[in-house]
């Protein structure tokens, strides 16, 4: 079947499931499969063809003609999100079923469906208008999503940040779909690359969708928006919600002229957030904000790569430029399918154990033996260790980096300071993943609720072990995938025809794959002379200590406090610490809070002066005519003054 | 033939590396005027470990058996990627630095799993170090090759460290001296004579460890030291120029030298309080900047 016809279907497919999500769950989740089945077929389309796919109608909405396009940009996007999309939905159908949620369950699968198809028509739409509209519907599908719980507080709280912020982002798009139809004279878009005038128009865009994207300053709203959301949502909002931002930088600034800056910004921007973002996650001790921090460090590393591709595509379409690209692009499925993996196992955390609270848990593995393997497995791809695909995507980026220092051309010496940030935003990805699976699942359970913990169904591991499988294809053969990071990289600048992957790819991956099938050989090897020599039992050693407990445990501050001890100019955690006092103390409380710092030390105090501000003002207008008359008295006699002492009105 | 050479390196990587903790022993004897354990102590260790049963926690998952076996694994791998001297590297390819580094990095994610798995504080204490510790020794790490891409104009290792360090050799290989002991857990970062004391790093993550996987342990951690050893004589000596013998004999003096400067080190420092651990990290960090600003400044070897 042709492109178009597979997205009639699944368009088709995701409107049936959005009507009949609210009675029938089964044949939702028919419908909803059935469309990530046809959307994914349609990318695999034109991956295969290399052409890209368009379809003109003269059937107007909102005063214009209907446009859909789908090229190997939006094509590498519109995979991601049928893999989500299919697998979240499969997840729900046990993580929040009907008989726990009779209230909230159909409303999610509606809203899951309609968040599905809009993000859908931003993938395809072709028109300014369109996607301002499907963009505007896509958020607020997300905010419903995101409140499901809307009994508790927090929820509300994260969900209307969330919404403002949203559309504090939406603003500066109307600024900048609005500023492009005008000065092109038609809401039509599509390549305009020779038009140099439109290059400032990427700073409007960089504003609005990085706050989508997450960038940090502008993520304020994304740590407690994932945290508070069901993990499934949480799973489609980090995996792919927030890759919309991504889609909307990768895609103007392929299709519109930038400044020469945009550049060195987006990979400025991108550094500082991935190190920044990974501190803040190190330091959190609630396991899906820790994961929500994280993709802000991921998605700092997709803008440094989308800003290293730009100035080599500045540069004479240098090859690192290439490098780059190819890396962003990867990044955006590996960070989409280990990080939906990782929020799937936290929902499991959370479904068995009922707390997100890492210092509550512990020891999970016995229980949770499959949640505990594919989690540690998407750690191990988050914090970018080979054989798995984090690294594949972040070596690339390195690569592009690393020769295009190695030419020694003067402004690019200035790509060496991002290339050490990102590498010590790698080596703390490490210790926070370290963290964050050793913590959860090893050791003993730290209270009665981790103790009775249970596994879940099939329907919760099946899309997991879908997406561990992801993690480790993409992983083992980025060849494999390398045909859609090419087609989407021509379809990003059409003068990059290189369709033959970089020559060291295919030696990593041999590399790659023969080191996996190493650890593999060797850990059963280790096992069976272990197993051989005599294995035994027995109480943890500790130095010789006869009675611990689960309280003695390193915890996840603990864990945490050395590396984070590093960033308190950042974090500012606050601490509340009761001693304990006496010879028989009775009761000692040590409470850390890492405060999200941009939202409650930045923008909370400027947003209460500018509200004193007003309520001061407003003392101005009180209805009495009098002092109106005062008024316009008084500002007659300042003009009448300023008139006199030689001013010019 | 290429199965051939990957035999005989890997055999070589993993019969020399538990000499250099012997050859560090006896300087260190040497220096205090005692006679010290024999050179080939640590072989004696490994085959009785080797023979030994195992006990684990009660609270351990397989995890706390396959984590060595993947970081031992991953440490075999690094090593094979560097290249030794005039042999060049056995599979050598662009960007194959950062495969070094990375995979360097995954066996350091397994021993802290690993050490983690027991529950106890002591290596919890210990993995948490590791961890954070790594964060500005990877930080100077990249900044070294960064230094010698930058001199080479190449991201391949064989290219990289073929000629020498150039102008900031003297940095560089201070900076990456620096690194070696930190990374290893050398005096002044960590003591590794010591085993019952708040203040370690990797002999406390191995608390619990016994038998076989105690042995793999132990012997990737030689493997690592042989690894930075390497690199470090390597990044600092103008090997590439060097005829064949030439070149071995050099490779050879030059890892005898970092272990005898490893053990002089032990013998005339002691252990630094913890808080000062980063401020010494900071400074390779700085010493290896350093390098990098004179090989950007200086010519292209």
């Amino acid at each position: 079947m042709s492109a178009g016809a597979l997205l009639l279907l699944a368009l088709v497919s995701l409107t049936l499931a959005m009507l009949t999500g609210g009675r029938f769950a089964r044949t939702w989740l028919g419908f909803v499969l059935v469309a990530a089945a046809t959307g994914s077929a349609a990318a695999v389309t034109v991956f295969a063809t290399g052409a890209e796919w368009e379809w003109q109608s003269d059937f107007r909405v909102g005063g214009e003609a209907l446009h859909l396009r789908l090229d190997g940009v939006s094509a590498l996007f519109l995979a991601l999100l049928s893999v989500l999309g299919g697998g979240g939905a499969a997840y729900a159908r046990e993580y929040w079923p009907d008989e726990h949620y009779p209230d909230s369950a159909p409303r999610g699968r509606a809203c899951w469906s309609s968040l599905m198809l809009c993000m859908g028509l931003v993938l395809l739409s072709s028109n300014g208008l369109h996607f301002l509209i499907a963009w505007e519907l896509f958020a607020v599908s997300a905010f419903f999503l995101l409140t499901l719980d809307r009994q508790r507080r927090e929820v509300r709280q994260s969900g209307w940040l969330y919404l403002a912020a949203s559309h504090g982002g939406t603003l500066c798009l109307f600024a900048f779909f609005g500023t492009l139809a005008a000065r092109t004279g038609s809401w039509e878009l599509g390549p305009l690359r020779e038009r140099a005038d439109l290059s400032p128009l990427f700073w409007l865009a960089l504003a609005g969708f990085g706050v989508k994207a997450g960038l940090f300053p502008l993520h304020i709203w994304l740590p407690s928006a994932h945290a508070n959301a069901p993990s499934h949502v949480s799973a489609l909002m980090s995996g792919v919600a927030i890759k919309m931002g991504a889609y909307g930088l990768v895609r103007f600034s392929g299709w519109l002229p930038v400044p020469a800056e945009a550049g060195w910004a987006l990979l400025l921007l991108g550094s500082v957030s991935a190190l920044f973002g990974i501190a803040f996650a190190l330091a959190q001790s609630d396991l899906k904000r820790l994961l929500a921090y994280c993709s802000v460090e991921n998605i700092g590393i997709i803008c440094a790569g989308l800003g290293l591709a730009l100035l080599g595509a500045a540069r004479h379409h240098a090859a690192w430029g290439q490098l780059a690209l190819a890396g962003t692009l990867l990044h955006v499925w590996n960070h989409g399918a280990f990080k939906a993996l990782l929020f799937f196992g936290a929902g499991s955390v959370v479904h068995a154990a009922g707390t997100r609270e890492m210092s509550r848990l512990g020891g999970l593995w016995r229980a949770m033996p499959w949640t505990a393997s594919l989690f540690t497995l998407g750690c191990l791809a988050v914090a970018g260790l080979p054989p798995l695909n984090g690294f594949v995507s972040e070596w690339l980026i390195y690569l592009g980096l690393f020769d295009g220092a190695a030419l020694r051309a003067a402004p690019l010496g200035a790509v060496m300071p991002p290339a050490i940030l990102l590498a010590a935003a790698g080596a703390l990805a490490l210790a926070c993943f370290a963290k964050a699976a050793a913590i959860v699942f090893l050791g003993a359970p730290r209270t009665k609720a981790a103790e009775r913990a249970h596994e879940g169904g099939a329907w919760m591991h099946g899309p997991m072990l879908l997406l561990a499988g992801v993690c480790l294809a993409l992983g083992l053969a980025p060849l494999a995938f390398w045909p859609a990071v090419a087609s989407a990289s021509r379809a990003w600048n059409p003068t990059w025809v290189a369709s033959e992957p970089p020559a060291p790819l295919a030696a990593l991956s041999l590399v790659q794959l023969t080191l996996a099938c190493l650890a593999g050989a060797v850990a059963v090897g280790l096992w069976r002379k272990a197993c051989a020599n005599g294995l035994r039992r027995g109480l943890t050693w500790d130095c010789g200590y006869a009675r611990p407990t689960a309280r003695m445990q390193y915890t996840s501050g603990a864990f945490a406090g050395l590396a984070a001890g590093w960033f308190t100019w950042l974090l500012r955690p606050e601490r509340l610490l009761h001693r304990p006092r006496g010879l028989l103390p009775a009761r000692a409380t040590h409470i850390e809070r890492v405060p999200e710092t941009v939202l409650e030390r930045v923008l909370t105090p400027v947003a209460k002066q500018v509200l004193r501000a007003s309520t001061a003002t407003r003392r101005l207008q009180h209805g009495r005519l009098p002092a109106y008359i005062l008024y316009l008295v008084a500002g007659l006699c300042a003009l009448g003054l300023f008139v006199l002492l030689g001013g010019r009105p | 033939m290429m199965l051939l050479e990957l035999i005989v390196r890997l055999a070589l990587w993993l019969l020399l590396a538990p000499l250099l903790p012997g050859i560090i022993n006896k300087v260190k004897a040497w220096v205090a005027g005692r006679r010290g354990p024999p050179v080939l102590q640590l072989y004696y260790d490994l085959a009785r470990l080797w023979r030994k049963g195992v006990v684990m926690s009660t609270l351990a998952s397989p995890g706390f058996i396959i984590g060595p076996a993947v970081a031992w694994v991953a440490v075999a791998g690094a090593a094979l990627l560097l290249p030794l001297g005039a042999a060049g590297s056995l599979v050598g390819f662009r960007g194959d630095m950062l495969m070094l580094l990375y995979l360097l990095a995954l066996a350091r994610f397994c021993t802290s799993w690993a050490a983690l798995e027991t529950g106890s504080a002591f290596e919890g204490m210990g993995a948490a170090r590791e961890v954070s510790y790594a964060v500005l020794a990877e930080a100077a790490l990249i900044a070294a090759m960064l230094s010698l891409c930058v001199q080479t104009g190449s991201t391949a290792l064989a290219t990289m460290l073929a000629p020498s360090g150039g102008a900031g050799a003297v940095l560089l290989a201070a900076g990456l001296f620096l690194v070696l002991l930190a990374e290893n857990c050398r005096v002044p970062f960590d003591d590794p004579n010591t085993h019952l004391e708040l203040t370690m790093i990797h002999e406390v993550m191995v608390l619990d460890h016994s038998g076989p996987p105690l042995a793999v342990l132990l012997h990737c951690a030689t493997m690592k030291l042989l690894l930075f050893a390497l690199l470090l004589t390597q990044a600092v000596l103008p090997i590439g120029r060097l005829s064949e013998p030439a070149n071995a004999t050099v490779l050879a003096g030059g890892v005898l030298l970092a272990m005898v400067g490893v053990g002089l080190v032990e013998s005339l420092l002691a252990r630094l309080a913890f808080r000062r651990v980063p401020l010494f990290l900071v400074t390779a960090f700085l010493l290896c900047l350093f390098a990098l600003l004179m090989a950007w400044k200086g010519g292209r070897a």
